[in-house]
């Protein structure tokens, strides 16, 4: 039997102007994960950091320990995730000069 | 009126996945989700590679899940006969659609039959417990609906219609309905939203053109097997029958009610459809009242089909 993937798309084209953080996935299925972020726009001076978060149950959240990702201005980045529990989900904060980014992000899982 | 081709009395023991169906002659697709997501998908509104063309009713239907229906009192729930069930999970948002999407085309035209084991849930809430007398769940109040949509398209121009119904579990105030619905318009499509056709504001639904296009199915209350707790997962069995030759539905079943939908015009659109020969579609959808989240959960699916 072949592995399963799937790539989720949380986030399509969607403007955010302050903290936010993507919407609970379960992925306990799954044995890695792999987040990308593809800022379409983002106004000058504001930076994103992205910080994946996991949970047992969907409704309470910690930090999973990975480095946050940082991104300033339009382009894609991507963080690889292994050995979380049943829920992913990404606590995205903006720090910099306040501003808006337009976002498609991803999560693509493999299990 | 179909009768059962499978019944308990022609099933060997390598079927017993497909015991608990009643599939007309030829399965055109059995889906377990313990075997993965089986082609459902999100649906997305038309667009030409530019999202923000898509209407915002159609842009964020949410991807599906694999979940193990698991829960913070008990942990994990499992499905019906293995871990996984298909999610489909709205946004903690009054009026959020999530809708998922099998798409296939037909090789002939005639009976198409989809069966599911399915349930619905709230996402668990500090709901409070003002008027809860130990046994009915505040929470089950919480759920607003969830919708069964085929879409069809016969040959290369139409006619296309879109065979719809709706379990209204309560109201957009919270009242229980707890009845089968359908529409009386047909799904807009994105043509018609650019010409302004579509009512509804906030409470736009998806599958119909104004929101008060909905009437009761007769014979159709039907309180399901919320179980007190959002955390207690039931199964329930539905059973869908449409004929794609005369464009109806012919029965519906969940339990132990059954629907005859036979005399039911299902909306057509006026203008035909190219780009979409022999189009054979089924939609998921679940839909939320409350700013809380609201999930439809699949076991498995199968669809038959009798030619």
């Amino acid at each position: 039997m072949l592995r399963r993937s799937f790539t989720a798309v949380l986030e399509k084209g969607s403007t955010f102007d302050g903290d936010f953080a993507t919407e609970p996935y379960e992925a306990g299925w799954a044995l890695e994960a792999r987040w990308f972020v593809n800022v379409l726009r983002a106004d000058d001076g504001l930076e994103l950091s992205f910080v994946p978060q996991v949970s047992p149950d969907g409704s309470r959240w910690c930090d999973s320990g990975e480095e946050a990702m940082r991104l300033c201005g339009a382009g894609l980045a991507s963080l690889p995730m292994r050995n979380f529990g049943s829920w992913l989900r990404l606590d995205a904060r903006m720090v910099g000069t306040p501003g808006s980014a337009t976002l498609i992000i991803y999560l693509a899982l493999k299990g | 009126m179909h009768s059962a081709a499978g019944g308990a009395g022609r099933t060997r023991p390598a079927d017993v996945r497909l015991s608990k169906f009643s599939p007309l002659p030829r399965v055109l697709y059995f889906d377990d989700f313990d075997e993965g997501m089986n082609g459902w998908c999100e649906l997305v509104g038309n667009h030409t590679g530019n999202l923000d063309q898509i209407r915002p009713i159609a842009k964020d239907f949410r991807p599906p899940q694999l979940s193990s229906c698991t829960f913070f009192d008990i942990g994990t729930h499992g499905s019906v006969d293995g871990t996984y069930a298909l999610k489909l999970a709205t946004r903690p948002q009054a009026n959020h659609s999530a809708v998922a999407i099998k798409r296939m085309t037909y090789a002939a035209r005639g009976l198409v039959q989809f069966e599911a084991y399915l349930t619905f849930k709230s996402e668990p809430v500090m709901a409070g417990d003002r008027g809860w007398d130990g046994n009915q769940a505040p929470s089950e109040r919480l759920f607003g609906e969830f919708t069964l949509s085929n879409d069809i398209c016969v040959g290369e121009t139409g006619p296309r219609c879109h065979g719809v119904i709706r379990y209204r579990n309560t109201d957009a105030d919270g009242s229980l309905v707890q009845r089968w619905i359908r529409p009386t318009s047909v799904e807009p499509t994105t043509k018609m939203d650019r010409l302004g056709l579509v009512k509804g504001g906030a409470r736009q639904d998806f599958f119909s053109l104004r929101p008060e296009d909905w009437v009761a199915v007769r014979g159709g209350r039907q309180p399901l097997c919320f179980n007190e707790t959002a955390s207690k997962v039931n199964w329930h069995y539905v059973r869908w029958l449409f004929d794609t030759s005369r464009l109806r539905s012919l029965e519906f079943q969940c339990n132990d009610m059954r629907l005859d939908l036979r005399d039911v015009i299902v909306p057509t659109y006026q203008e035909p459809y190219r780009g979409i020969a022999n189009l054979l579609n089924l939609y998921v959808a679940v839909r939320t009242h409350a700013n809380v989240r609201n999930f439809l959960y699949l076991d498995s699916v199968l669809v038959s089909v009798d030619w």
